[in-house]
């Protein structure tokens, strides 16, 4: 009962830090790239709620507009790698046999390269957009969900009613969709959660570094990249409040995929 | 049996390093702009069309890109990695100077972890029910939602900017005489990112795989024979540590490329910092030697954890292989 509630919190800041970076424009007075040379570095108060920063920008604006870049390359990577995730680990898993141990020796292989390095060596090649982002994002991030699709086909085929399924010559697109990958969805499902995080995570580490989305589009980590600077000066609410943002999103997403994750779990220890 | 062990390990050390140097040669080999032009830099634009060919030639451009890969893969195993074209000194060299710092970051914050995640671990898993066991999963979720590079920014701006008594940035004083003491000075910071943003997930980790362990039936009976608490926990402990070995085996590349970014923030100049420099200025073959190096660096460190699991887990040892 209680992590039911905890669910609920949870799912309701998420449903709120979504609305209010969809619905920025209507919160914020102030334009996304609208300098003011007169008023720079100025602390938050009464115009400006979160301060200022070295263009004389709205931080709130720039906020809530950063959300959009850093969430929908985190949505759109997500849905990649499920989809690349799926159909690599659905084959490996269905299929099986010898196709299923090369397919999970190269997964292995490619699990012990740190992700960063192969995102590094794209973004050196490919100059990066809001898009590019997220391919880069989506190629690199499916390897969890192949592993948890494959783990699941295997033991769904042995399962009695695929077997009752094969038995009375049901197509085999048919079992894969309706039966196999249907029952794999709440596994599949935590995964992505936990991607999405992941996701998030990698697109502002890059911005950070200077090397995700361009500067002129603000997004919470290309926030933080300004900010390594500004807070040399005393300038902290720059530094401050798009990692707040960067943070409660990434906790109100790990919260909802342990609360997810403990009944599956309790069911299968049962 | 330990001779095929090692080979099955070696084999895919192998083939890791090798998906790496594929990945990282024919992405280089893609990427936009002529690499006469970038070796020639502001002058490229007076090279004339036979001077141009003279340079594919040299640089033997005009070969077909299997041969490529092949010469430059059969150089790399010599351990020439070729010249970064920024500063035109080998990247060999360059990457040396570099691994001391990025070892002791990687050694001084992984042993912290370790030892931390241990003591943090052990008393929340022993302990069911109690304050610390319950408390110990929600700190674990939270602090491994905090970015570790805005902790970095945090710590920078208060230890740094407020109070003034930790260096921002940097691996020495340029002032100073770069002794231990100074080093150490340097390394809190970023030492104390990376371990506060991970200790929280091992130590959680090796809590459940103990409860997991103490639940076993081989507990109940020593417990019921009268075996000495503490033997029994010794047990639990050392069984619980395989799993959790095999855990920090399985993130050990994510921690890695978390050290990239930490390594950035404070200008610690290891191989992190190097990496994300070469990306910045298109240094090509300084960013390919780096990115093969760090591939190294997580193969060599995987192998060693899997020789501690041979050494912890009786199993392995007796031949209890998959």
């Amino acid at each position: 009962m209680k992590s039911r509630k905890a669910l609920i919190f949870w799912c309701a800041l998420l449903l709120v830090i979504v609305c209010l970076t969809v619905f920025a424009q209507f919160i914020s007075p102030y334009g996304t790239n609208e300098m003011n040379m007169d008023r720079i570095y100025e602390e938050p108060g009464k115009n400006h709620v979160l301060g200022t920063d070295h263009l004389g920008r709205d931080v709130m604006t720039r906020l809530l507009e950063g959300g959009k870049a850093t969430l929908s390359i985190a949505v759109v990577s997500v849905l990649m790698s499920l989809i690349i995730g799926v159909i690599y680990g659905g084959i490996s898993g269905y299929i099986g046999g010898f196709v299923d141990v090369v397919m999970m020796r190269f997964l292995e292989a490619l699990i012990a390269i740190p992700s960063v390095i192969i995102i590094l060596a794209f973004q050196a090649m490919m100059q990066g957009g809001v898009w590019s982002m997220a391919f880069i994002i989506g190629i690199t991030n499916w390897l969890v969900t192949a592993r948890i699709v494959r783990s699941e086909f295997i033991r769904l085929r042995e399962a009695e009613f695929v077997q009752m399924a094969k038995m009375f010559g049901t197509p085999t697109w048919k079992i894969i969709l309706q039966h196999m990958l249907r029952n794999s969805i709440p596994a599949v499902f935590v995964v992505t959660l936990f991607n999405f995080a992941g996701a998030v995570f990698m697109e502002v580490s890059l911005s950070f570094l200077g090397i995700g989305v361009p500067p002129s589009i603000p997004s919470w980590g290309s926030m933080l990249y300004y900010a390594q600077n500004d807070i040399l000066i005393g300038a902290w609410w720059i530094g401050v409040f798009p990692g707040l943002m960067i943070f409660a999103t990434i906790l109100a997403i790990n919260f909802i995929g342990e609360a997810l994750k403990n009944p599956e779990r309790r069911r299968l220890n049962a | 049996m330990i001779a095929k062990w090692i080979g099955k390990r070696v084999v895919m050390g192998i083939m890791v390093l090798f998906i790496i140097s594929f990945l990282s040669f024919f992405l280089m080999h893609a990427a936009p702009g002529d690499p006469a032009t970038a070796f020639y830099g502001g002058n490229a634009q007076l090279l004339n069309a036979a001077e141009k060919a003279r340079i594919y030639e040299a640089f033997s451009l005009d070969r077909p890109i299997i041969q490529q890969y092949s010469a430059w893969l059969s150089e790399t195993l010599k351990g020439n990695l070729g010249y970064s074209s920024r500063e035109g000194r080998p990247v060999s060299i360059i990457l040396m100077e570099r691994f001391p710092n990025t070892l002791l970051l990687f050694s001084v914050t992984m042993s912290s972890i370790i030892l931390g995640s241990i003591l943090l671990g052990t008393a929340a898993g022993m302990k069911t029910g109690s304050l610390w066991d319950r408390g110990l999963s929600i700190i674990s979720i939270a602090t491994s939602s905090v970015p570790s590079f805005w902790l970095g920014i945090l710590f920078i701006s208060l230890f740094s900017v407020k109070l003034g008594i930790l260096p921002s940035s940097g691996t020495m004083d340029i002032r100073g005489d770069g002794g231990l003491l100074d080093r150490l000075r340097h390394l809190i910071m970023p030492a104390s990112v990376l371990i506060l943003t991970h200790v929280g997930i091992y130590a959680r980790f090796l809590q459940e795989s103990i409860k997991t362990e103490s639940r076993n039936y081989y507990v109940v009976v020593a417990r019921a024979n009268g075996v000495a608490e503490r033997e029994v926990r010794k047990g639990v402990l050392r069984n619980a540590s395989i799993p959790f070995l095999n855990y920090i085996g399985m993130t050990i590349p994510s921690f890695f490329g978390g050290s990239i970014i930490v390594e950035s923030l404070f200008s610690w100049s290891g191989l992190g910092q190097l990496t994300v420099n070469a990306v910045v200025t298109k240094d090509f073959p300084l960013l390919m030697g780096s990115l093969l190096f760090t591939g190294l660096l997580v193969v060599v460190s995987l192998f060693l954890i899997d020789c501690m699991m041979y050494a912890v887990d009786p199993k392995l040892r007796k031949g209890g292989l998959k």
